[in-house]
């Protein structure tokens, strides 16, 4: 077992040096540190326990957890700040015409933000690949669904996903293996909702999750807490800590409150050395044959920029100029219903069944195609908040809670933007973090694609709601964010407008990769985190075959 | 010494009836070879489940019946060995007597001695019909591997093999078992099963200073490495005398007796692997034999182990307080515990997650079953459907707690569900997690109270070879 060395001023040195311990991050680190290279991972962010995060949850205020507040348990660094919103600070400052809905909640923390997510494991389909060649929008990835499928497999089985056995209520069913588990069986209200809107075309299948009903490995069963969003109190989710802890018992180092600013290369555009500032804000140098930087569809676009050196004055892996550019996220929107009936929304996991039927179609030569999420995260909040403002008391405000979260239906919408260089990261040139450096500016606008496709998508809609004897029909008017960032390291085969190639590996620089959300070309409707996973372990193989290269 | 009880114990000596019951049919009908060997095949099968053959010689993950398991002693890990007919690795070349001599005697044909930790005194008292089968089980049945099991090095001087043979002239009955000429026929077959084979004694029977089990405390509970293997003699309180038939049953085949006891531990793997797989009338009769031993009884118990605890009402009064009055094992309990076992310790409906009241874990006297739950967690397969609670020491995949934390919270669950008088520090959970219960104080008084009658020891160890070899000699002449 090799291991990463470090001097006694605190420099280091290893085979791989991987900045950002999330869920790419601590794949690539248990990947390679498995294949015997010596791994070092640094982390902006604190690291703590599972159980602190548990207690802060019960102790959130009624308004905080009524709204989402995923972010306010997460203690962060003071020199590492992540989005806060309850209030705001303003870590990113947003503009543009759909500015708002670029609110995007990510952790600088040990294990990254699948501690908070909600553990759906999507793919994309196989045209999503293709949307240039097949709708003529968009741009088409570098590599197929086919090149991509079999670390989708591995993904899957990395986090345990469970999923449809059943060919008929798979999306994609182009699978080479069946997923580990089979799906979480469906709920009452998944099932009724199904059976009323399946016959209109709408395709309510099961969610791929990463978490069971039954035991994975040491992974318990899933006791249906229904706050897997902002934390699975049991560890019945897959999280990327998961990882991070199995690479650290084979050797890797893992390094907290270390938050990199500079980048060296040489003549040739290797990097050499990276720097970071530990909690003392005492500088340090790592040096290492491969850098990856996972630090989120965010940060890593903000590290790059940040990191501009002589040879690279625009920016590490910038020489396209494309760096920080094309940022997409599934900007949604949430319709919300009573149903003629109780659906008693709440039970299990906090996300477990979905409307793919406008997932794909010659429509999106058009318009944006979009999935709707039957959110199962109970309805109890937002029924009390209903029934206080109805002026009820006593018995009668009990009954009306109890009708509106039995009765009450949220469907949370996807829609897929297409990439755009003008929806652009920048540095601040005003706004600095507590080291100095640069924050984060971003333009956006979710576009006229995504705009159309919402009119499509609240069309559904009601035709949902009346197939459910749904009254009180809302739809929210402003896009929301949904925390799947993606574009600002992306993807192509043509290294003038893009940043990565195929396997993730910055066109400028021969030892650097930059795996995750941000190299994603087309985003699809679904939520980002397995495709990430696969693009995490894609690049692991291509830097095993790479250091394997050189030692033999 | 006072190790004579050992061999004439106040055990009778009638030998074991148990042929006559459960296992009618053995003798019957001449049959076609192949019959009879597929009979004989299935006989041994059942024979190596009840005796638990796997769940020392398959390893965790491991192939079957390979070798290679762990098993923590004072002076060190002893690993169990290839028993699949693999020429090389295994018992292959094994002749049935060779089988029976390792079997009863813990003597190998290479003439090597093994430590007490194969339960050879409690398969001393097997019958030949049950070696036989086992035998052709084994050799017929079993998949060779050939992979060689990772050694044993116990520390000096019990690396030193050949002690054994003085141990045994100390400890190794020459007799097969006895029960009572009054026992009924299901009595005896219970005790066969129990002591022959399933070696209930073997855990649950407290040994003395040489590892020996002390005869007049047979059943009456023992402490095994982290655990505590609890008096199941009909003793009251501390015993099996307020568990009805139902509860032992449900308890052997299942492993949860609801509100009164899970198995976790060494206990869950010999439910996992062994007593589940039982026909029920084997059950009903270990069940009657437990029913009739002497009671042992342990003094530190007052009550039994099942009656301490309520619900506790903690969560509910301090949410939405501006002021946290919790303790650091309350805190650690709502963090850590309410999400399965909830803020009441009811746990759920359908018993998946048990009560922490009313729970034999949580009222003993000795805290170490919680202990090492908590620290190990706990893991079932029952007819295909896994129980499994997750640990919460250093290697746990969900949270780790320090050996405070685990204290503190081990305290707060003993307060406020089990015995409130048990209270364990820091020290104590770093010795469990460590060494098993084997403080390494301990440990070294047991080598320095060891040194005169290892010494003794050897001495008559090295007195019985030169008699052998006395008498070989004499007989080659």
């Amino acid at each position: 077992m090799r291991k990463p060395s470090f001097t006694s001023g605190g420099d280091l040195s290893a085979d791989v040096v991987i900045v950002g311990s999330g869920v790419v991050g601590g794949m690539i680190a248990n990947e390679l540190v498995s294949a015997g290279h010596s791994v070092a991972v640094l982390e902006a962010g604190l690291r703590r326990p599972r159980g602190e995060f548990t207690e802060n949850w019960r102790n959130i205020s009624f308004h905080n957890r009524l709204h989402s507040d995923f972010q306010g348990i997460y203690p962060q660094s003071p020199l590492a700040s992540a989005p806060l919103y309850f209030p705001p600070n303003d870590y990113i400052s947003l503009s543009g015409p759909d500015g708002d809905a670029f609110k995007q909640g990510y952790l600088r923390i040990v294990g990254g933000t699948t501690w908070h997510w909600a553990a759906s494991c999507w793919r994309h389909l196989p045209v999503d690949f293709q949307m240039h060649t097949r709708y003529g929008v968009g741009r088409d990835w570098p590599i197929s669904y086919d090149d991509l499928e079999p670390y989708y497999c591995r993904a899957e089985e990395e986090m345990g996903v469970s999923g449809p056995w059943d060919v008929a209520l798979q999306s994609p069913s182009q699978r080479s293996r069946p997923y580990p588990r089979n799906m979480i069986p469906f709920g009452y209200a998944d099932r009724r909702v199904g059976e009323a809107v399946n016959p209109h075309g709408f395709r309510l299948v099961p969610i791929p999750q990463g978490r069971s009903v039954a035991p994975f490995g040491d992974r318990p069963a899933c006791c249906g807490n229904n706050n897997c969003q902002p934390i699975c109190p049991i560890g019945a989710m897959y999280n990327g800590i998961r990882h991070i802890e199995c690479a650290e018992r084979k050797g890797a180092s893992i390094l907290s409150e270390s938050v990199v600013y500079r980048v060296d290369t040489d003549e040739t555009n290797r990097v050499t050395s990276i720097y970071w500032y530990d909690r003392d804000r005492n500088a340090h140098k790592a040096t290492a044959e491969i850098f990856v930087f996972a630090c989120n569809g965010i940060e890593t676009p903000r590290l790059l920029l940040l990191a501009a050196n002589a040879r690279n004055p625009n920016g590490i892996a910038n020489s396209s100029d494309q760096v920080g550019r094309n940022m997409m996220d599934h900007s949604g929107i949430h319709a919300t219903f009573l149903a003629g009936e109780p659906l008693w929304f709440g039970r299990g996991p906090a996300q477990s069944s979905c409307i793919v039927g406008s997932r794909d179609g010659n429509f999106r030569s058009r318009y944006s195609a979009n999935k709707m999420i039957l959110n199962n995260i109970s309805r109890v909040p937002p029924a009390t908040e209903q029934a206080l403002a109805l002026g009820l008391t006593g018995d009668a405000l009990d009954r009306e809670i109890r009708r509106r979260a039995a009765c009450g239906v949220d469907l949370s919408i996807s829609l897929e933007p297409l990439p755009s260089p003008g929806n652009r990261l920048t540095l601040s040139r005003t706004r600095r973090d507590a080291l100095g450096l640069a924050c984060p500016d971003i333009r956006y606008d979710v576009g006229d694609y995504v705009r159309r496709g919402t009119k499509a998508a609240v069309e559904q809609v009601r035709e949902i709601a009346g197939l459910l004897g749904g009254t009180e029909l809302h739809v929210t008017e402003q896009y929301n964010a949904n925390n799947h960032i993606m574009g600002g390291t992306i993807m192509g085969a043509n290294p003038g407008d893009s940043v990565v190639d195929g396997t993730c590996r910055a066109h400028d620089h021969p030892n650097l990769w930059l795996p995750g959300g941000g190299a994603m070309p087309s985003a699809s409707v679904v939520n980002t985190t397995l495709s990430m996973a696969a693009l995490g372990l894609r690049a692991a193989d291509a830097i095993r075959s790479r250091l394997a290269g050189k030692t033999s | 010494m006072k190790c004579s009880d050992a061999r004439h114990g106040d055990r009778l000596r009638i030998l074991v009836a148990a042929l006559s019951f459960g296992m009618a049919g053995s003798l019957a009908e001449t049959a076609s070879g192949a019959d009879a060997t597929a009979r004989e095949i299935g006989r041994g099968r059942y024979l190596a489940i009840a005796a638990d053959c796997a769940a020392c010689h398959t390893a965790h993950s491991g192939l079957p019946y390979a070798g290679g398991y762990g098993i923590p002693s004072p002076f060190g890990t002893i690993y169990s060995t290839n028993i699949t007919p693999s020429r090389s690795y295994g018992i292959g070349t094994y002749s049935e007597a060779d089988f029976a001599r390792v079997l009863r005697r813990g003597v190998t044909p290479e003439g090597k001695y093994l430590y007490p930790a194969m339960p050879y005194t409690s398969y001393t008292n097997l019958t030949d019909a049950d070696i036989r089968s086992l035998y052709v089980y084994f050799m017929n049945a079993v998949k060779p591997v050939e992979q060689m099991s990772r050694p044993t090095r116990l520390m000096f001087p019990l690396n030193m093999r050949f002690l054994m043979i003085g141990w045994n002239w100390l400890y190794l009955k020459k007799q097969r078992m006895a029960v009572p000429g009054t026992a009924t026929s299901q009595v005896a077959r219970g005790a066969y099963l129990a002591t022959a084979l399933a070696h209930c004694d073997v855990c649950h029977t407290p040994r003395n200073f040489l590892m020996a089990e002390i005869p007049d405390r047979n059943l009456g509970g023992a402490a095994l490495s982290s655990w505590y293997a609890p008096d199941i003699t009909p003793d009251y309180p501390s015993g099996i005398s307020t568990w009805t038939d139902e509860q032992l049953r449900l308890y052997l085949q299942t492993g949860n007796a609801p509100d009164k006891a899970q198995a976790a531990g060494p206990m869950a793997e010999a439910v996992e692997k062994s007593f589940q797989h039982l026909s029920g009338r084997d059950i009903d009769a270990l069940i009657a034999y437990l029913r009739q031993v002497p009671p042992v009884g342990d003094p530190a118990y007052k009550r039994p182990r099942d009656s301490f605890g309520a619900p506790s009402h903690m969560e509910a009064a301090i949410r939405g307080s501006r002021v946290d009055t919790r303790t650091h094992g309350e805190l650690l309990y709502s963090r850590e515990c309410a999400s399965c076992h909830q803020p009441s310790g009811k746990g759920s409906r359908d018993g998946y997650y048990p009560p922490l009241f009313h729970n034999t874990a949580t009222g003993a006297p000795d805290p170490g079953n919680l202990v090492s739950v908590v620290l190990h967690g706990v893991r079932r397969n029952i007819d295909g459907r896994i129980v499994y609670m997750p640990g919460f020491g250093p290697e746990s995949p969900i949270d780790h707690l320090s050996d405070q934390d685990i204290a503190d919270v081990v305290n707060e669950v003993e307060t406020s569900f089990g015995d409130p008088e048990v209270r364990i520090t820091q020290e104590d959970v770093r010795n469990i997690r460590n060494e098993g219960r084997f403080s390494l104080s301990v440990t070294t008084e047991r080598m320095v109270s060891l040194g005169g009658t290892i010494l003794a020891l050897a001495l008559v160890s090295l007195g019985i070879v030169l008699i052998r070899r006395r008498r070989a000699a004499r007989r080659r002449l």
